[in-house]
């Protein structure tokens, strides 16, 4: 096994706390190299300090058009363009207005009929992750587990005993009890929720449905895992606030995958609950 | 740098503030600091006349009879009660005026220091620069900011120093602070958060033979600004200081809330001010809660120096996730478990508790050691350079302040100010 102290790496970002966990490396540069791509990701789509983003909701404020020429926001502007899309336009860092967007791949001009701003939120922690990924993959990593704020989760190759990794979603009031169980591997994993210890820290955003800007405060879990961190999170925030036709619609898709809990049902230690239908 | 290394002999005192101001980028940032502890040149002492022994007034008088290069050879008030008491800090030969105007026209003097109300700044300060003499006038400069534009061009006219005294630019504290935010301790600094809470009127006894707008200047308009001029500069100096910059514009709102006392002056303000790049100063002063009383919270990425408390403090990492250390420890012993984890977003605890590391400690003479800087530079002929800037743009941003609470709107930075 790996020496563990070149192995792990914790540090702030993105207003939470990450965890890196690489096995079968020891190379201290990959862990250095993942730290790095998300940092860069943070200072790329930080609302909170002059960056990137800023300059583009700067631009866009009121409204015309940018040339977007910082690689990982133009990136993170096409990702959401496809999961705007792919969710019917309930995950939207615009907040509803992401329809007045028109994105020029060739010119990289990003243009708008009406006045919006982004704010990437829980997506920027799945793209992130994403970025480290591919790091720790040019890098040799075979194994890793990566943990952005335990809202989102990525696990890069088996698990380093074998198989997939086992992860488990607690329930956000009952301790011991589990919400689902999951297998993955090579696989994001994201969790959004309007109840737990994160969801009442002061400062946190209310959860909008960009669709009717309605104020999302029912109990619940939405849990989403996925081929890349950027798609989990757009998805598990569209199942959270989507209506019960969208979110049937978004579970047909992949059952196995997509979730979401109300927390007005018994739960006990041995049984997950039951998703929503 | 510890408490120890802050040490209360005068010789330390001046050690530590060359080595405060010794750091990288501190030559541009407190230019003055280096010089005005530097040794004193040999040659009679500066002959120092005092206008105005109040509080104020008799302290100043107290400093500079500290200093190895000033000595107080003249006083002024026409207030016999506060003449007393300040005829007791000097040679009973001492000369005494009542109207500032015979000071100096007595030739007896070689600069004058302002210790009267602020509405008497200004005037004091042009007739003591008409009549040749440097100056060294207590903050804020004057009750108006074309006051303290005037102040300053007719210095530069008369070609004479004009110092204001803002003692926090000499201490350690301060300087200490500064030199480790300059070397990035506390990351990029975006936000100041700046109190000074009183609980106490601010209303002064009225001796026999005084009146209230003598004694009780602080509390009218016609005056002064109140908590503006005479608390807010001190900290909006500080803030400028550490910005390394001066505000882009003002918001602000006032109350008379709790002293309704027939006092004219707000006894509660709460103002932002805007700087550039989205930086912010958040100041907020009142006279009936003491809690948080006075402190300048001065913000960066990385950590958090409270110059008042002397406290620097790094931001708290993040502990391990318990799930995540629990499957390192089973993979270590070859077990293959399930692991719990996934919620809403961890976010990190508040309010933050930790005690912090001491920036050093203290009883500083501070104000002594401006009055060392003033007459050497009366002896020289040249500035403690960068000092009147500072005051300058401190003062404009009290006034500012006030009218920004007055007229109920945003004000911009004046473009019209002096340069410097």
């Amino acid at each position: 096994m790996t020496d563990m102290a070149a192995s792990v790496a914790r540090f702030a970002a993105m207003g939470t706390r990450v965890e890196l966990h690489l096995f079968g490396c020891d190379d201290p540069a990959a862990l250095a190299a993942a730290k790095a791509a998300i940092l860069s990701v943070e200072d790329a789509l930080t609302i909170h300090r002059p960056s990137p983003a800023t300059a583009l909701n700067d631009a866009l404020s009121s409204g015309g058009s940018v040339v977007v020429e910082d690689r990982l926001l133009f990136g993170a502007l096409l990702q959401v363009d496809a999961l705007w899309r792919e969710t019917g336009g309930l995950f939207d860092p615009t907040l509803g207005h992401w329809s007045a967007l028109t994105i020029d791949r060739a010119s990289r001009r990003v243009s708008t009929t009406r006045p919006l701003t982004f704010d990437f939120g829980g997506f920027g922690k799945g793209y992130a992750l994403d970025h480290a990924v591919t790091a720790l993959r040019a890098m040799g990593v075979p194994s890793a587990l990566l943990s952005a704020g335990e809202s989102s989760i990525a696990v890069l190759g088996q698990h380093p005993l074998g198989g997939g990794w086992p992860l488990a979603v607690p329930h956000p009031e009952d301790d011991g009890a589990w919400l689902v169980e999951l297998d993955l591997q090579d696989a994001s994993l994201s969790i959004s929720s309007t109840v737990g210890a994160g969801a009442a820290k002061p400062g946190r955003a209310a959860m909008i449905r960009p669709t009717d800007g309605a104020i999302i405060t029912t109990p619940a879990t939405a849990v989403a895992a996925a081929a890349t961190g950027a798609e989990a999170e757009a998805l598990s925030t569209a199942l959270l606030v989507a209506d019960p036709v969208a979110r049937d619609r978004l579970r047909a898709a992949a059952p196995d995958h997509r979730f979401l809990f109300p927390h007005a049902a018994p739960v006990g230690a041995e049984r997950a609950l039951e998703p929503t239908a | 740098m510890t408490d120890d290394d802050f040490a209360l002999s005068r010789r330390t005192f001046l050690d530590r503030v060359l080595l405060a101001s010794a750091g990288v980028g501190m030559s541009a940032a407190a230019p003055w600091a280096a010089r005005a502890a530097e040794d004193i040149a040999k040659g009679p002492r500066v002959r120092i006349g005092v206008i105005g022994t109040g509080d104020r007034g008799r302290t100043l008088i107290q400093n500079l009879n500290k200093t190895r290069n000033c000595t107080v050879a003249a006083l002024c008030d026409n207030f016999e009660p506060h003449m007393a008491k300040a005829r007791a800090y000097v040679p009973a030969n001492t000369p005494i005026y009542t109207d500032h105007r015979k000071m100096l026209e007595a030739k007896g003097i070689d600069a004058v220091v302002i210790a009267t109300p602020l509405d008497l700044h200004a005037r004091h300060t042009m007739d003591a620069l008409d009549a040749g003499y440097p100056v060294f006038c207590e903050k804020a400069m004057a009750r108006t900011i074309a006051d303290c534009s005037a102040m300053v061009t007719r210095a530069r006219q008369r070609g004479k120093i004009l110092q204001i005294g803002h003692q926090r630019l000499f201490n350690p504290t301060y300087l200490n602070a500064l030199k480790r935010a300059q070397a990035g301790e506390i990351g990029p600094i975006t936000q100041i958060r700046a109190s000074w809470h009183r609980n106490r009127s601010w209303r002064r006894q009225i001796p026999p033979g005084g009146t209230e707008r003598e004694i009780n200047w602080r509390l009218y308009r016609d005056r002064s600004a109140g908590l503006m001029t005479e608390l807010a500069t001190h900290q909006l100096q500080v803030a400028n200081w550490f910005m390394g910059g001066l505000p882009t514009r003002v918001m602000g709102s006032g109350s008379i809330c709790f002293w309704k006392d027939g006092r004219d002056v707000y006894d509660q303000v709460a103002l932002i001010y805007d700087y550039s790049d989205g930086r912010k100063v958040i100041y907020t002063s009142m006279l009936n809660n003491a809690r948080y009383g006075c402190e300048e919270q001065i913000q960066g990425s990385k950590g958090t120096i409270e110059p008042e408390l002397g406290r620097i403090y790094q931001e708290v990492q993040p502990g391990a996730v318990p799930a995540l250390a629990r499957m390192r420890a089973d993979v270590q012993a070859g077990r293959k478990n399930t692991v719990p984890i996934g919620g809403a977003t961890w976010f990190p605890e508040l309010p933050v508790t930790t005690p912090g590391d001491s920036l050093g400690w203290g009883e500083y003479d501070e104000t002594m050691l401006q009055f060392e800087g003033f007459g050497e530079a009366v002896r020289s002929g040249k500035e403690v350079p960068g000092l009147l800037a500072q005051a300058y743009h401190a003062s404009v941003a009290s006034l500012l302040g006030e009218q920004a609470i007055d007229q109920g709107k945003a004000l911009a930075w004046p473009t019209d100010l002096v340069t410097f």
